[in-house]
């Protein structure tokens, strides 16, 4: 049957829908979940009336003190038994709840449950987000959360009880429009929004008591491959964000209690240390590395790994450790040094879409380098107070005993301002190493996060012509004005090379990616769960030996366009990269990569291999719109001119393919659903901060 | 059921594949709206119905689709997709296709459309189906009706 139909989409009925369905995938397993918690009420201090609740739920919205919270709860049954002559059997009650003395904190996300299915180098995840009314009231749920930044939302379904519903992609403003309407009407209304390219809002409207709607979202992306590994990152949480003084459109870190008053356009609260939720997550991934596996590890999370053949594996997340307070990381080694070159097509009524995987020539690792300028920037702020500005440190110290002699070195270290450890660089001797070795030991954690002063002073600074400049920054990215950091640091960047170091357990990988891609370098993260040494190795490896440089392909009788990243990054030992374009054509057996290795050119002939026979091609459209959109977004941030005009284009390309982005958003309205009243409280989920980080130096009371 | 009607389309219609289009037409929900729910009946009489797609068009007022549902136990649970290209055009063009056994037949409601409806009038809704198939993916006759569904 399948394939028959299969057959009709090939021949006859030349839809989108088919294709649409292939890429999206057939029908997946959906559950209904239980509404909301059958439970009984206790009222403490007594029952509020209907005309009583709006002003007390403004209350629970700016509770007078930072003591005690005004919530509208509905206990679970087993908690405590609520007395016979209860007025509203079945309804809740507001309450309040002194935040001293209970640590749970009743919120309308149940449950996240993710199922990734990896094939080769790309992921398809689906998200499920499971909300619920606890409370007596409508309400409207609110959820800022985190997704990877290069993922490809491409489908939104909301459901309700055994209704599933299918999103539409619509621009951003008319969506919002759409859903505040609905939402004024009483309907049942969810909408999708893009913060950053890796923030999230998710709004769930008229969610009445004790029911239940569930959010599935689905998205592609490609995984990263490093030092002989592939790794898959489900980030669960946003990271604490510090926003300079006059920013307005960053991301807010508050308690409940100062819910609002973060004055930016985004906001996320913050449970205190003491507080759960009873937000929890599960996670399945499988996996089809397409060749043989060797290692696989999983060091932030418990996760069960089931080997089913040499090359296929599930993992899964161990329900013990369901709290979604960090990112997981699973690396998997893959049998030899490093995949072959491989190109990945898929031909469509629109045209050929591919990636590429570009792997560094195997004569790099052979070459010494040049001597080097290296710039060490340590972020002192306050939210690498702790083990995180450990962790950095550590890693340091093996950088700076590791240099050579002929290098010299610099530090960096902000948090209000920044600060320089010298005047210019100074030789790498072994009596500058112990000088830097006790200026890093000195070195400690607080205050804001100004990394634009950390940025301008680690690279406006004189050259030394004779060595390649080499700028490390060791931070966890938690700030919000991102497009203003990356602007400056493309302007002030010069002939310098940028490698971060993603510090933490839910560093902002948008950033920091984006930092090494701007500054045609590397992004490497070191958890609280990493040893320093051995991430600082890794990188000491793929800098001891010269980047191929200056690349160009020669593709043969592929005629190739829009190629993403538009530059073709260095190739570095170790760190092979994707490029996704568009082609007509025939496909090449081979590709000649044209290079400069120091001053000397080099041609490279790469033979492609088969595809990995695992890796799926149908979600090349999405990849590859989802690439252009990156490009125009960052040219619209960065570049000179309008930048209307990069705006209208990502807004066409993500309506045509119908992906999220900063101008696009999916909208879906259940019009048979129409609740009284008026749209009732927003909620928002408070959720936890990442392992390690200090509550009372990145959340505002 | 504000308004019917129904478009008999016997045989294939082929390929009503809009050409690709990088036109992005803005309507902006300024004015207030209503929003209404239209099901999609499709009959294929004694034949098995494994897919479809069809166009609904609805003259008048300023017509935006808001989400498509399948229904359950009709053989088309899930939600059909919709056309992100024709979309551009503000145009709505849905299909659907069941890989399973458990196939309707008869006249069946397929798919409820969310629709939110501004402007003065009312919309004359004229769906056509583009293209009906069993599980042979071969083209059956059948017939399409659409009917504003009242809030359950």
């Amino acid at each position: 049957m399948r394939g028959a139909m299969f057959r009709y989409a090939a021949v006859s009925l030349s839809t989108f829908a088919l294709a649409a369905a292939v890429i999206i995938g057939c029908a997946s397993d959906r559950s209904f979940q239980p509404t909301g918690e059958a439970g009984r009420l206790t009222a403490r201090p007594g029952f509020a009336s209907r005309d009583q609740f709006a002003s007390r739920a403004m209350q629970a919205a700016m509770p007078p003190t930072r003591e005690e919270l005004w919530v509208i709860e509905k206990r679970p049954a087993q908690q405590e038994a609520a007395p016979a002559t209860q007025p509203v059997p079945g309804c809740g009650a507001l309450v309040t709840r002194n935040r001293e003395n209970s640590g749970f904190v009743p919120i309308p996300l149940k449950h996240t449950d993710v199922s990734a299915s990896i094939s080769g180098y790309i992921a398809s995840v689906n998200v499920k987000q499971q909300f619920h009314n606890p409370f007596s009231e409508k309400i409207e749920a609110v959820y800022v959360f985190p997704l990877p930044e290069n993922a490809a939302v491409n489908e939104f379904i909301m459901t309700i009880g055994e209704r599933r519903i299918r999103g539409i992609i619509r621009e951003r403003e008319e969506a919002q429009r759409i859903y505040a309407e609905a939402r004024g009407q009483g309907y049942v209304a969810s909408l999708l929004t893009q913060e950053r390219p890796n923030v999230f809002t998710q709004s769930v409207a008229n969610i009445e008591p004790g029911k239940a709607i569930d959010i599935d979202i689905k998205y592609f992306h490609t995984l990263t491959f490093a030092d002989g590994a592939y790794e898959f990152v489900f980030p669960m949480v946003v990271g604490p964000r510090f926003n300079p003084p006059g920013s307005k459109t960053g991301i807010g870190a508050v308690a409940p209690s100062a819910a609002g008053k973060s004055g930016q356009s985004t906001e996320v609260q913050y449970l205190r240390p003491e507080e759960r939720n009873g937000h929890e997550i599960s996670l399945v991934a499988n996996i089809d590395a397409g060749v043989a596996v060797e290692q696989v590890e999983c060091r932030s999370h418990k996760a069960s790994i089931n080997r089913t053949s040499p090359r296929q594996m599930q993992v899964t997340l161990d329900p013990a450790d369901n709290i979604p307070n960090r990112d997981f990381v699973l690396r998997y080694k893959i049998a030899g040094s490093a995949p072959k070159a491989g190109l990945l097509a898929r031909r469509d009524e629109q045209g050929g879409y591919f990636t590429l995987m570009l792997v560094p020539p195997e004569n790099l690792g052979s070459l010494p380098r040049q001597p080097l300028e290296m710039v060490f920037t340590l972020d002192v702020s306050g939210s690498m107070s702790g083990r995180p500005i450990e962790q950095a440190k550590a890693a340091m110290r093996y950088a700076l005993t590791h240099m050579r002699p002929d290098d010299t070195l610099q530090i960096v270290r902000f948090a209000g301002n920044a600060e320089q450890m010298a005047p210019t660089p100074v030789p790498a001797t072994d009596e500058s190493v112990r000088g830097a070795l006790q200026y890093l030991e000195g070195s400690s954690a607080g205050g804001g996060t100004m990394m634009l002063e950390g940025i301008r002073s680690s690279l406006s600074f004189q050259h030394d012509e004779s060595r390649l400049r080499f700028v490390s920054f060791l931070t966890d990215g938690w700030i919000g004005n991102e497009a203003e950091i990356l602007g400056e640091l493309r302007r002030s960047l010069g002939p310098a090379r940028v490698f971060s170091f993603g510090v933490g357990n839910a560093p902002n990988r948008y950033l920091l990616d984006h930092m090494a891609k701007l500054g045609r370098g590397a992004a490497a993260y070191l958890s609280l769960q990493d040893e320093p040494t051995e991430v600082m190795a890794d990188y000491f490896n793929r800098i001891s030996h010269p980047a191929l440089t200056d690349i160009s392909i020669d593709w043969g009788a592929m005629e190739v366009s829009e190629v993403f990243p538009r530059q073709t990054p260095d190739l570095f030992v170790g760190r092979p990269v994707i490029l996704t374009g568009r082609f007509k054509g025939e496909l090449p057996s081979v590709v000649k990569i044209n290079g400069r290795v120091g001053n000397e050119r080099q041609v490279i002939e790469a033979p492609l291999a088969a595809s990995d026979a695992a890796t799926d091609a149908r979600a090349l459209p999405a990849v590859w719109a989802r690439a252009k959109i990156s490009d125009l977004s960052d040219q619209a941030a960065f570049d000179p001119g309008p930048s209307a005009d990069f705006l209208q284009q990502v807004r066409g390309i993500a309506l045509e393919y119908g992906l999220m982005s900063p101008m696009t958003s999916f909208v879906a309205v259940d019009s048979l659903t129409r609740t009284a009243g008026g749209h009732g409280t927003t909620v928002a989920v408070p959720v936890p901060l990442p392992p390690g980080t200090r509550y009372e130096t990145t959340v505002s009371e | 059921m504000k308004s019917l009607l129904v478009l008999l389309l016997l045989g294939m219609l082929g390929s009503t594949q809009p050409p690709a289009s990088q036109t992005v037409e803005s309507q902006p929900a300024t004015s207030p709206g209503r929003f209404v729910a239209v099901d999609v009946f499709i009959d294929a009489g004694a034949k098995s119905l494994a897919a479809y797609q069809f166009e609904l068009k609805a003259p008048g007022p300023d017509v935006a689709l808001l989400g498509v549902e399948g229904v359950p136990d009709s053989g088309f649970n899930d939600p059909p997709y919709y056309d992100t290209r024709a979309a551009l055009n503000r145009r709505i063009v849905i299909a659907a296709f069941n890989t399973g056994s458990a196939l309707p037949s008869g006249k069946t409601r397929v798919a409820t459309l969310h629709l939110r409806i501004a402007g003065p009038g009312e919309p004359q809704y004229a769906a056509t189906l583009q293209v009906a198939a069993d599980a042979d993916a071969k083209a059956i006759p059948a017939t399409i009706s659409v009917a504003e569904g009242a809030t359950r």
